[in-house]
């Protein structure tokens, strides 16, 4: 059970498309989910009839390693696609946690992402094509595969982060990456916010380019950096010698790394704050209980712990313009809705006019 | 290309009168943007009357040129309340004509808004209005050590504003990825002048990627009047080669094997020998006359780049190159680049008339879709030089005609359309990054469906549900939003199981 309703599981797109054509003639809400492992993002969607699972589409359907892209079903688990991947050294360049469970569309649809994306991006970077069931069991695709297109509008990146509340996630196209040949981890304990910051500035000004960067609250005021470089191996090792001059800055194992996925998906409350990237100190500030894991490449950050409804609503105002979402538990997912809602929900209305797809999920009860 | 809309003229031919706007509707553009900012004399609209993809020409009803989003915002509501179309338009560079007016719109030149509002290095963004040129956005970041990655081959006359409509690439994104990778967030002004913000220097701003939409979506959805784009810092090191080889097929073998071997080249074109030409004539480079040639670019941290430029010298020497050029200085380095970037003038010097065509193919495609094309132009008796993006797959051919010689034009795009045709048979797309227009919109509906069209038809209305911006681009058949958002219905015979749909 899933939102109180039994999860329906089709193998092909076919089956999809029937069980929607079917839920909309009849008026059914549906809602989609994956490996189950973010369903508490968004607000929790309001009478629920048909939850449409992926777990029966976990075919990958083309992998042409010479053309770096790979075409697979959304029940896909990202474990099971990096295996695939892997033994062509190459890899989807994306790292959130729980890979054995999270599934590609969940992937796509929730914007999931881990240290990596300072310098892959995030899913909507590496998505090149996409097949979705709309609401009214039509299948359409944007896209294609090929990494360079521009032919039509942009369906792969409406559906990033679209929470499933446009249409189903059926298909995935990816631009795929050479795995590194070598990698390396560096961090320094104790850190102030000036210190972090300094720290990413010297990396700049070095010409540094580390593939993530993670700042690690270890009490009031107090972070520990930690750096990663990929690549080949003389690159890496040239790289790790010049940052060891940064901010004390030493050699480390990569526990830092999976530490920070627990945090990635830890409860009992967890919220993902969007900044700009030197605004550390502000983040600390608005969330001074928990822990707390920041990137200051991106301005992204997470909070877990037992946060209130009042340190919420005071780190939103504190945070503006930039946002607070609530990943895990009962408090208020959104906060206000942005200037633009009204084309939100006219996006949400032209693709699902009886709001039939996980009612209440989205930004402003879309 | 295209054969079959209203607006079309064909090369040298007469043109029809211009459709004039309203004297009211005149009267209060003047008012919103200046007398001086408002064009309607005849012989001052044909300068609108297409953009770098000439084949298509139309008049524009009258040409306002606004300072700021407001007047945009005003000059939108004025033409919404005479029903009048609208069609922005950067630095009119385009080459599929997504700038080319619809006779008696209006026109909305984004040229006289050319501020750089805000740099923030320490927080990686900068502000810009759309009239900036692509290529000043990365000198007034040089100083500083940093710059804007992607690099169109017309980076030094292009805007900003066009490359958020166009999602333009350029030689560069294979490594760096597209404007769409580097546009933060936007203002724009909507059908009905509304002005919003979507995204922002920060990242994953609440709801749909709106900003992600908006970027390639060809001045379809609204004028965007704002741009927060990604500074990059310049990486420590780049080197470069030129690489000769006997054929196109050795030259793509080299991409291949480099590509496999892990390594992310920041740009590696491919040219064959009219190309190689076209560009030695240009530019008084003392290049060899080789059957292909590659110029590849590595960056990166110095080891980094130090490592993998040897190792790419050597796989494109296992693949039979017969001569590895390496640039002595930047000035070098600037010139092998300024040879390729200039391709495709420079085949005007070797050909009176020429079509570009951008189709994309599968990498490991390239030696065989490249036979395809040489077998056609045998076929059809016009030449075909080759000049493009090998690390992505992105063809460039340039089809080669005298539009003097009768029936040549219509030729060279018949071959054109079979190129896209292999482009799209071999698991491609029709255009890389210069976009649908009007040049391709009658081969959308040989890519997509008539449902995927549909969809993106209902992506369109949530943002212009009257069709005002830049309507008869990009989709096939006119697409009409309606009253109410429709939707598939099913078919009595469909539900009974007599007939599907595929």
């Amino acid at each position: 059970m899933i939102w109180g309703a039994e999860a329906q599981e089709p193998a092909t797109i076919e089956e999809a498309q029937d069980m929607l054509r079917e839920a909309y003639s009849a008026r059914r809400t549906v809602a989609f989910a994956g490996g189950g492992t973010r369903l508490g993002l968004g607000a929790r969607p309001k009478g629920v009839q048909t939850v449409l699972s992926s777990k029966g589409l976990t075919k990958i359907l083309e992998y042409a390693h010479s053309d770096q892209v790979v075409v697979a079903e959304s029940g896909v688990t990202l474990s099971q696609l990096q295996a695939e991947l892997g033994k062509n050294g190459q890899r989807l360049a994306i790292d959130p946690p729980q890979p054995e469970k999270q599934t590609l569309g969940g992937i796509i649809a929730s914007n999931a992402f881990g240290p990596l994306r300072a310098r892959y991006g995030s899913v909507r970077d590496l998505i090149i094509g996409v097949v979705i069931v709309r609401i009214d069991g039509v299948r359409a695709k944007g896209g294609g595969k090929v990494v360079k297109t521009v032919a039509g509008f942009d369906l792969p990146k409406l559906m990033c982060g679209s929470l499933g509340t446009l249409g189903f996630i059926a298909h995935a196209i990816f631009r795929v990456h050479p795995s590194p040949e070598a990698t390396s981890t560096l961090t320094s304990a104790g850190l102030s916010h000036a210190e972090v910051n300094a720290a990413c500035a010297a990396m700049r000004a070095q010409q540094l380019e580390p593939v993530a960067l993670l700042a690690s609250r270890t009490g009031p005021g107090k972070f520990d950096l930690s750096v990663r470089f990929e690549g080949f191996k003389r690159g890496v090792e040239q790289q790790a010698t010049k940052a060891s001059a940064i901010a004390r800055l030493a050699p480390a194992d990569d526990q830092v790394w999976t530490a920070h996925a627990a945090v990635l998906c830890g409860g009992p409350v967890r919220v993902k704050i969007s900044t700009l990237p030197t605004a550390l100190a502000k983040a600390d500030a608005a969330f001074p209980q928990g822990k707390l894991d920041f990137y200051p490449l991106l301005g992204l950050g997470f909070v877990t712990g037992d946060l209130t409804a009042e340190t919420l609503s005071a780190a939103r105002a504190a945070l503006s313009p930039g946002h607070v979402v609530v990943e895990e538990g009962t408090l208020d997912a959104w906060g206000p809705a942005p200037a633009a809602i009204a084309l939100h929900k006219a996006m949400k209305n032209r693709f699902d006019p009886q709001g039939l797809i996980a009612p209440g999920r989205f930004i402003g009860g879309i | 290309m295209q054969t079959s809309t209203g607006a079309q003229e064909g090369l040298g031919h007469q043109q029809k009168p211009p459709v004039p706007v309203p004297q009211e509707l005149l009267a209060e553009l003047r008012k919103i943007v200046g007398e001086a900012n408002c064009i309607h004399e005849s012989s001052q609209l044909r300068t609108y009357e297409s953009d770098g993809y000439a084949t298509f020409r139309a008049t524009p009803g009258v040409v306002v040129l606004p300072a700021t989003t407001e007047e945009v915002s005003l000059s939108v509501k004025a033409a919404a309340k005479y029903g009048l179309p609208v069609v922005p338009r950067g630095a009119g560079t385009g080459l599929s004509g997504g700038a080319t007016p619809v006779p008696g719109c209006v026109l909305i030149g984004l040229s006289r808004m050319r501020k750089i509002l805000e740099i923030n290095l320490e927080d990686g963004y900068l502000l810009v209005q759309p009239g900036v040129i692509n290529l000043d956005v990365s000198k007034v970041l040089a100083p500083k050590g940093y710059y804007y990655a992607p690099d169109p081959s017309s980076q030094s006359v292009c805007t900003i504003g066009g490359n958020v409509a166009e999602n333009s690439g350029g030689a560069h994104c294979l490594k760096y990825g597209f404007t769409v990778n580097h546009v933060l967030g936007l203002r724009m002004v909507l059908h009905d002048g509304t002005i919003v913000d979507l995204g922002g220097p920060t990242l994953d701003a609440p709801g749909y990627d709106l900003t992600g939409v908006v970027v390639g979506s060809e001045g379809l959805l609204g004028v965007v009047t704002e741009v927060y784009l990604k500074a990059l810092r310049k990486p420590e090191a780049t080197r470069t080669f030129f690489a000769t080889f006997p054929t196109t097929k050795e030259a793509g073998d080299a991409v291949s094997m480099i590509i496999a071997a892990g390594i992310l080249p920041a740009a590696i074109e491919m040219m064959d020998t009219l190309a190689i030409i076209a560009a030695k004539a240009a530019t008084g480079l003392d290049w060899p006359e080789p059957g292909a040639a590659l110029l590849m670019d590595v960056d990166g941290p110095l080891d980094e780049v130090e490592h993998t430029a040897k190792h790419a010298g050597e796989l494109a020497k296992k693949a039979g190159c017969i001569e590895l050029m390496l640039p002595k200085d930047e000035n070098e380095r600037q010139l092998m680049w300024k040879g390729r970037k200039s391709a495709f003038a420079a085949v005007g010097r070797i050909s009176r008339n020429y079509i570009v065509q951008d189709g994309t193919i599968p990498r490991s495609e390239i030696g065989r879709v490249l036979g395809e094309i040489a077998r056609l132009s045998t076929e059809f008796g016009l030449r075909v030089a080759n000049v493009f993006h090998a690390g992505d797959g992105n063809l460039h051919p340039l089809v080669l005609f005298d539009a003097r010689v009768p029936g040549e034009e219509k030729k060279a795009d018949a071959l054109a359309g079979e190129i896209l045709r292999i482009c799209l048979r071999a698991g491609g797309s029709i255009t890389g990054e210069h976009g649908v227009g009007v040049e391709k919109a009658l081969y959308m509906g040989e890519m997509f469906t008539n449902d995927d069209l549909d969809t993106m038809a209902k992506l369109r209305c949530a943002f212009d549900p009257a069709n005002r911006f830049n309507p008869g681009k990009v989709f096939p058949t006119p697409r009409l939003c309606g009253d109410r958002p429709g939707l598939y219905k099913a078919h009595p015979t469909e539900l009974s199981g007599q007939a599907e749909r595929t």
